[in-house]
């Protein structure tokens, strides 16, 4: 320790200092000029004046915000647990050396590289009455047609229908890595033991990958609570505010109404939910730990 | 081998000459995409459409000018979030399109260069445009925008369907509604008749649309609903008339529901409905359509004014496009460049008048070949009835998005009248009161 203490130089620090500068420049300083434009009374383009926390009053008393964080904590709630649920079952149902896992686990992963513009464009052509996929094919079986995008209630579902579609390349693919990475011997001694499948998936393979469970996890609580593109293109945030979500709040208060004070302070309550959200899901995997062991 | 590189050598000199001389404007606009189709196009006169005919002209004013280099960058409709942030960054573009009912929002904090001198340079009278035109894009006595047309939401009307109705008067005109009664009765008789729905409407993933046909409705009641510009008022009755009609036209079935703009734009093209309630900028496409053989169109489209259903005044809501030129430091050599664009722009109003759109130049309004354009003498009313919002009305886009989401919700039973007024009143005044 002393020895280490003696040899360690404030010259080591400049190997960190471009890894800080960048950190720095792009979250730590924006993040605190935000929190500093929201205690300002301020627009696109200046005008700052210093209103302390009026800008945050403004926008909890104000119902179209709550019903945006109403509409994403119920997308969040509804999409995560899908993503993590499915995204293992295809890394399960995937983890095989086969030509066929192979093309398949490249098929599920290509959405993911799709742009949201692409992905919107897409499900539009599912959705949309009249001329839509699902149109085409209740119309088929003779059924009354759905407003899929602009109906209260299907809207959200029909966005959350299109992340998930988008978003599960990822879960699968850091599923698909862990599962790699469990010794083959656990499984050899299971079938030895001649465990049956649900208890080689309980006590085997689910212990081990519960590190990932939980990085997928909270990787998709932060992704999913920036819900926006999906929504602003398929709905627009409607109908009558039903698939708005908090970013998309912020981004027509600071880019519509050009009231970048009250866009901030509604971006810090953002932030502030999805910091409890993630401490939340990480407490409760701890306390769980801690539980069993 | 010696000449040949010598040669070369010559062409690439004279080559990086020319480009070195070459004035670039940054030209950022909406109309749409479509270089595959009219990219290297400069026969103004085949263009069809506004993407078509924009495209076009900008080809054609390169063609003329080959000193002058048009970097056109096209936007999503209505751009402002991106000019917003070019603004912001102090990046913006050269030449803008713009809407009349936004230029406020950025002459108001002198984002906008005036363009008196500009246009005098060319040649330009405000006296050769329209008052309409000219009126709007006037603010504290300087020009901020080179007008470029008028336009209002019309009924695209399918004669061949009206036909099937029985709803065709003797000299070939489609019946069309004088009041609220009639549109009721007549919308009955189309749909009885024909198994479609009687109007068209972009009612899915928009609010402009519902904004546009409230504006319309107020309008025709006289009211004085942004007397105050800081304030709006919907607690009288006529709002709530206005949104009711529009309540019942979708609720009793007389409208096709769920569309979104390009869905309904097709489904009027494929025949789906009666009426199409769209702006003047599909005439052109519409037009050409129903030259065509054998669709649901041929010899089967006319396009005239929203009706009117209230009886107090013949009214109905209007905006325009203008070009704008955003504060920035540009030499003279650029400005005179954006000058010759604009003349050119000026020059050609009637080109962009065949989309459909009502041209703001006073002679070619007055002129043989725009006269004698389809339809025109149809829709010719609305150079007097057309009717904006009062221009000292900041963050009228925001508005239109509040007022046509509340709407929508009424219209679509997801809110009460009574319920979507208040809480559009609300959310704009808030907004306003916030500036």
């Amino acid at each position: 320790m002393a020895e280490s203490y003696r040899r360690s130089r404030w010259t080591n620090g400049l190997f960190v200092v471009p890894y800080l500068s960048v950190f720095v420049t792009l979250l730590v300083f924006p993040l605190a000029w935000g929190i500093w434009l929201s205690l300002n009374k301020v627009d696109l383009f200046g005008g700052e004046r210093f209103i302390g926390l009026k800008n945050y009053a403004r926008v909890l008393s104000d119902p179209v915000f709550g019903q945006a964080v109403k509409n994403t904590v119920i997308f969040v709630g509804v999409s995560v647990p899908t993503l993590v649920v499915l995204g293992l079952f295809l890394a399960l149902a995937l983890n095989k050396t086969t030509k066929g896992s192979s093309f398949l686990r490249g098929l599920f992963f290509a959405s993911s590289i799709l742009s949201v513009t692409i992905v919107t464009l897409i499900w539009r052509i599912v959705f949309i009455p009249s001329d839509g996929l699902i149109a085409l094919i209740f119309e088929f079986f003779g059924w009354q047609p759905i407003g899929f995008l602009s109906t209260k209630g299907w809207a959200l579902f029909s966005v959350g229908v299109a992340t998930v579609w988008w978003c599960i390349g990822l879960p699968m693919m850091l599923f698909l890595a862990a599962l790699q990475q469990i010794p083959k011997d656990l499984y050899e001694a299971a079938a030895l033991d001649n465990a049956s499948r649900w208890r080689v998936l309980t006590r085997i393979t689910l212990p081990s990958i519960k590190s990932t469970i939980m990085l997928v996890a909270v990787i998709q609580v932060v992704m999913q609570f920036q819900l926006f593109g999906q929504a602003q293109l398929m709905t627009n945030g409607g109908p009558a505010g039903s698939s708005r979500p908090i970013v998309m709040y912020i981004y027509e208060v600071g880019f519509l109404r050009w009231d970048i004070g009250m866009g901030a302070a509604a971006s810090q309550v953002l932030f502030l939910i999805i910091l409890c959200a993630a401490m939340l899901q990480y407490w409760i995997s701890t306390r769980k730990e801690e539980v069993d062991a | 081998m010696k000449r040949l590189l010598l040669g070369t050598t010559a062409v690439s000199l004279l080559t990086l000459s020319s480009l070195a001389h070459a004035t670039t404007i940054e030209l950022q606009r909406f109309f749409g995409a479509c270089d595959a189709e009219y990219g290297k196009m400069t026969d103004v006169s085949a263009a069809v459409g506004e993407c078509g005919i924009i495209t076009t002209l900008v080809n054609k004013f390169e063609a003329d000018n080959p000193d002058i280099d048009v970097k056109v960058t096209t936007v999503e409709w209505p751009g402002y979030d991106q000019l917003n942030a070019q603004l912001a960054s102090r990046s913006a573009p050269d030449v803008v399109s713009i809407h009349y009912s936004a230029m406020s929002d950025y002459q108001s904090r002198g984002l906008l260069v005036p363009l008196d001198k500009l246009l005098k340079d060319q040649g330009i009278k405000t006296t050769d445009f329209t008052d309409a035109a000219i009126s709007s894009v006037t603010k504290e006595d300087k020009i901020y925008a080179l007008p470029f047309d008028n336009w209002t939401m019309l009924f695209h009307v399918n004669n061949n369907l009206m036909k099937q109705a029985g709803l065709m008067q003797a000299d070939g005109r489609p019946l069309l509604p004088t009041s609220r009664d009639e549109f009721f009765a007549q919308g009955k008789q189309f749909q009885e008749a024909t198994g479609k729905p009687y109007l068209i409407q972009v009612l899915a993933n928009e609010t402009s649309t519902y904004a546009r046909f409230f504006y319309t409705l107020m309008m025709q009641q006289d009211s004085k609903f942004f007397d105050d510009p800081s304030h709006i008022d919907l607690s009288g009755e006529d709002a709530k008339a206005a949104l009711t009609l529009m309540k019942d036209i979708t609720s009793k079935g007389f409208s096709a529901k769920d569309l979104d703009y390009p869905a309904a734009v097709s489904a009027f093209a494929n025949g789906d409905g009666g009426i199409a309630v769209n702006g003047t900028w599909l005439i052109g496409s519409y037009d050409a359509q129903s030259k065509e053989a054998n669709n649901v169109l041929s010899d089967g489209y006319r396009v005239f004014p929203s009706p009117q259903f209230f009886p107090q005044k013949n009214a109905t809501y209007a905006d325009g496009h203008g070009w704008v030129v955003p504060r920035g430091d540009r030499s003279n050599e650029k400005m005179a460049a954006i000058g010759k664009l604009f003349k050119f722009f000026y020059d050609n109003n009637y080109q962009w008048a065949r989309t459909g759109h009502l041209p703001t130049v006073k002679k070619v309004i007055a002129s043989d070949a725009f006269t004698s354009l389809p339809h025109r003498s149809d829709i010719a009313e609305i150079a007097q009835t057309g009717q904006a919002l009062p221009g000292e009305v900041l963050r009228q886009f925001a508005i239109q998005d509040i007022l046509g989401e509340e709407l929508g919700s009424a219209v679509n039973g997801n809110k009460s009248i009574d319920e979507a007024l208040e809480t559009a009143q609300y959310r704009i005044n808030d907004l306003l009161e916030n500036i």
